[in-house]
């Protein structure tokens, strides 16, 4: 607590700043472990994000979530499983050498070759059959079946390595540092540490526009007050749009700092865990008890309470961010904790003399909310949720575990509820549906999905909808398909937030107006391509700043200053106490 | 203090390590979770692979296998692949190591120096305002959690005094050379907040420590017969007060040594020290087995070391021992 409250002591004004060319993105979530983009594998480690600035891919998306042309320029469909590109003619390696479609071609087939050594791209291959260079710059790609989400999925993940660096190497691919990584990207590789930072030169020959910054510095944070403090003090340019809510004041009230928010790509839920096999509290089995827990949440609360503000209230699987997918008029069970009772009521759910209730076979309502330990805000909402739900005779009781800890407790199926995220890295909604299929939800150890539902509808209209390339036909499959877990409660959605930013607006200029995350998300590097250092203008803005800060300066937070002044007090008092005991020994 | 002494200590080391190794492996996989499932809550991942990859690190195979493997490979040197980065742990923990001695070793030897001065002054003039100064002030800072301190030194330290806040060293996008001046005054910079919040954690130790030793020599009969011989009060103080003193303090000080190389995880967490103790800490978070084996072996290695060095050297200081 105390941390956050100091937080609110607004920054004195950076030093006047040189008109700068190094651009430096501070990054506090998952490690940089790995310059090996095979061989990451978390999808959203530093790693993955610093690989998709050094790598092209064959199609990237814009800050708006439209598929765009990378390394091939267009592309036409033959037929649902076969595509043509045409690859741009003058993109090059760092090193010099030019680009062909060889090198696209060597990148699948190699991936498909090591696929058991490289876990997560390996799954991005599996549904390509064959490859091929009709030319320099013609590749023509077939897949094994027509499958909706080849572009969104596959295609935004996987980059294209330099065949003549690659094959050369005559090792065990699973430990190739590949140092240094070569790409087409629009930054190249300077030097690194691993999980401190990652130095980058602009690549004047980026062949679709040179960056307009000399340097990129990506560097990694061990916590997020020491994040935003370098913000602050000018160590850092941009921050990862992961920002707590709680910093945003202290930000905004600094004229140096710019902070923008944009749709996050992730939505939180409360899960229960229906699996038959499992070891979970079995009421939660029952449909009737899904629906009255359900009542028993009040997510507009949640949203204000847990985000203050910076989350919206999600009905559905499917977060806002991903636009037109996002079915807004899913089934909604509204807060009202008497309705539940009701329900419970009806169920045969009695509340029993403890004031706890209990099913007509006398299994009680008594369950464990698990929340990972990196999600401070999400063991609020679990509290609050807890906080209900006493209300109307359920005994709910808020655990924190690390997320290993976690995954493996979900993976045997012995939680009740989980309170936790989903987040994905491309703006197509079959991620967040796929984990409600039989075979992604009833594995025995687990895998995706932690609810345990199945449901055979469902799967069929899963598979319809992964095939059906009618963008019109499949928005109403995935609709229907939102509809349905809303009316079993698979999961409780409760709210998606808003990715928080903070940025040195007086060091640099042009962000670009757009509905996803800057810089984070599936290498959308358009950020990266539009920010330019303010020239000149930078000096008479910072003497400026220095002048208005320091009046705004005198408003420091009334609580940080009284709990300092609390903890002085106690400090001279102790001291004074000591000191007179002291007198009195020596004296005898 | 024979060769006998020497060789018996050996053997309790060896077996110590030992020891240390066993537990240490046992330990860690008996933590709940492991290395690869939680790579389902991303997108692409299958049991098949998350399957290939255990194969792959040998993860799949019997306990006590695993067990001689890592006995056989830790015998000659081999510590593993890392899990995460994919790279020999000792690759990725001798820099790390490096870094966290370059940080502790300052820091302690500080606190050793400034804590001996401080607890000498406050044995010397006991019960006096100097005496009362220090202690409760040591004490205070002793106490306090090395995280609280260590946020509030970096929000003053880089809004008032302009220190960098975070990382060993600052990055301009030019490659330097790290053994030109600037480059040392850099690290010094960035040097400068982290110290601190150690030496003022751990000068408070070494200040009680030195005082209650000499405390208890100054009241052994024989410091008041050197008195009565006339002898001055510094040599008092340097020949026969420190002398004896010296001996809680070598313990201390080893001790000390040994668990600076674990790494101050909360001190490196704030200000990003890329240490030994942040790498341990993710190592953990990520169940990286062989880095978590590694860290820990290195961490025993030192402290038993130092206990080792230390024996020997009470047997120097101490006459008594060596003839024991």
């Amino acid at each position: 607590m105390m941390f956050t409250l100091l937080i609110q002591l607004p920054a004195r004004p950076a030093r006047a700043q040189t008109p700068s060319d190094t651009f430096s993105i501070g990054w506090d979530s998952s490690p940089i472990d790995q310059i090996n983009p095979m061989l990451t594998d978390l999808y959203d480690g530093g790693a993955w994000v610093i690989s998709h600035i050094i790598y092209d891919k064959l199609v990237q998306t814009d800050s708006y979530g439209n598929i765009v042309p990378d390394l091939a320029d267009n592309w036409t469909w033959a037929d649902p499983q076969t595509v043509t590109f045409n690859l741009a003619h003058n993109a090059t390696w760092h090193d010099g050498v030019p680009f062909t479609a060889n090198d696209a071609v060597f990148t699948i087939e190699h991936v498909t070759a090591n696929q058991a050594i490289y876990p997560h791209m390996g799954q991005y291959v599996q549904n390509i059959a064959s490859a091929q260079a009709l030319d320099n710059y013609t590749l023509q790609i077939k897949l094994k079946s027509a499958d909706a989400t080849f572009f969104s999925a596959a295609l935004l993940q996987l980059v294209i390595i330099p065949q003549h660096i690659w094959a050369n190497f005559a090792g065990n691919y699973s430990t190739f540092t590949n140092n240094p990584p070569i790409g087409t990207g629009p930054f190249k590789f300077v030097s690194w540490e691993a999980n401190s930072y990652v130095q980058l030169d602009a690549n004047p020959n980026y062949f679709r526009g040179a960056p307009h910054f000399q340097h990129l510095i990506v560097r990694y944070y061990n916590s997020v007050n020491a994040m935003v403090l370098a913000l602050q003090s000018g160590e850092i340019d941009l921050t990862s749009p992961l920002l707590p809510p709680t910093v945003v004041p202290s930000l905004t009230s600094n004229p140096s700092i710019q902070v923008f928010t944009r749709p996050d790509l992730r939505y939180f839920y409360l899960t229960f865990n229906q699996f038959p096999n499992g070891t979970g509290n079995p009421t939660l089995r029952d449909l009737q008890v899904r629906i009255a827990l359900a009542h028993g949440i009040n997510k507009q609360e949640l949203a204000q309470r847990v985000w203050l503000g910076f989350a919206d209230v999600l009905n559905t699987v499917v977060p806002t961010s991903l636009g037109s997918w996002h079915n807004p008029n899913t089934p909604d069970y509204a807060f009202d904790l008497n309705m539940s009772a009701k329900i419970l009521d009806d169920a045969g759910y009695k509340v029993g003399s403890d004031g706890i209730r209990a099913s007509p076979t006398g299994v009680k309502m008594i369950y464990n909310i698990d929340v990972p330990s990196d999600y401070s805000e999400e063991y609020r909402a679990a509290q609050l949720i807890a906080g209900w739900w006493s209300q109307i005779g359920v005994k709910a009781t808020p655990r924190l575990m690390d997320s290993s800890s976690l995954g493996s407790e979900e993976a045997g199926w012995k939680h009740d509820m989980v309170l936790w995220t989903w987040s994905a890295d491309f703006l197509d909604p079959a991620y967040f549906l796929s984990m409600f299929t039989t075979s992604q939800d009833t594995c025995v150890p687990g895998c995706l999905g932690d609810s345990g539902w199945s449901n055979s509808t469902y799967d069929q209209l899963f598979t319809q909808q992964s095939q059906e390339t009618d963008p019109a036909k499949r928005q109403q499959i995935i609709y229907e398909l939102q509809d349905i877990l809303a009316a079993h409660v698979a999961y409780v959605p409760l709210y998606d937030n808003a990715a928080i930013n903070g940025f040195r607006s007086d060091r640099f200029t042009g962000i670009p107006a757009g509905v996803i995350p800057p810089f984070f998300y599936f290498g959308e590097n358009s950020l990266l391509l539009n920010v330019r250092p303010i020239g000149m203008a930078t000096e008479t803005t910072a003497m400026s700043t220095e002048t208005t800060a320091s009046a705004s300066g005198a408003g420091v937070d009334m609580t940080s200053l009284a709990s300092i002044a609390v903890v002085i007090v106690v400090v001279l008092l102790v001291a004074g106490i000591f000191y007179s005991k002291r007198k009195k020994t020596s004296k005898s | 203090m024979g060769i006998g002494y020497a060789i018996n200590k050996l053997a309790q080391t060896i077996a110590t390590i030992f020891f240390v190794l066993t537990f240490n492996f046992f330990l860690f996989r008996i933590l709940p979770g492991d290395p690869f499932s939680l790579l389902f809550r991303g997108p692409g991942f299958s049991r098949t692979l998350v399957n290939t990859l255990n194969s792959q690190f040998g993860l799949d195979q019997p306990l006590w296998l695993q067990y001689v493997k890592y006995l056989q490979n830790t015998l000659v040197g081999n510590f593993g692949i890392s899990y995460t980065y994919r790279a020999s742990v000792i690759s990725i923990l001798l820099p790390r190591l490096t870094n966290t001695v370059i940080l502790l070793l300052t820091a302690t030897v500080i606190s050793i120096v400034v804590g001996i001065a401080m607890g000498l002054v406050s044995a010397w003039h006991r019960g006096g305002k100097v005496d009362i100064a220090f202690s409760t002030s040591t004490l205070l800072l002793y106490s306090m959690p090395t995280f609280w301190l260590g946020l509030i030194l970096l929000f003053v330290g880089v809004i008032y005094f302009g220190l960098p806040v975070s990382g060993m060293k600052s990055l301009s996008g030019e490659v330097t050379n790290p053994f030109a001046l600037a480059s040392m005054v850099d690290l010094l910079r960035h040097m400068v907040l982290p110290c601190l919040t150690l030496v003022l954690g751990l000068t408070g130790e070494y200040v009680l420590v030195m005082k209650g030793a000499l405390l208890d020599v100054f009241t052994e009969d024989y410091m008041l017969t050197a008195k009565a011989k006339g002898i001055s009060n510094a040599k008092l103080l340097r020949d026969h007060a420190l002398r004896n003193a010296a001996l809680p303090m070598t313990t201390l000080i080893a001790i000390n040594l040994g668990l600076a190389v674990g790494g101050a995880i909360q001190t490196e967490t704030i200000f990003t020290w890329p240490g030994i103790g942040l790498l341990t800490y993710q190592a953990l978070l990520t169940r990286d087995y062989p880095v978590l084996q590694g860290c820990f072996l290195v961490l025993a290695i030192a402290v038993i070391l130092m206990n080792f060095l230390a024996d020997l050297l009470y047997g120097y200081l101490d006459p008594r021992i060596r003839t024991g």
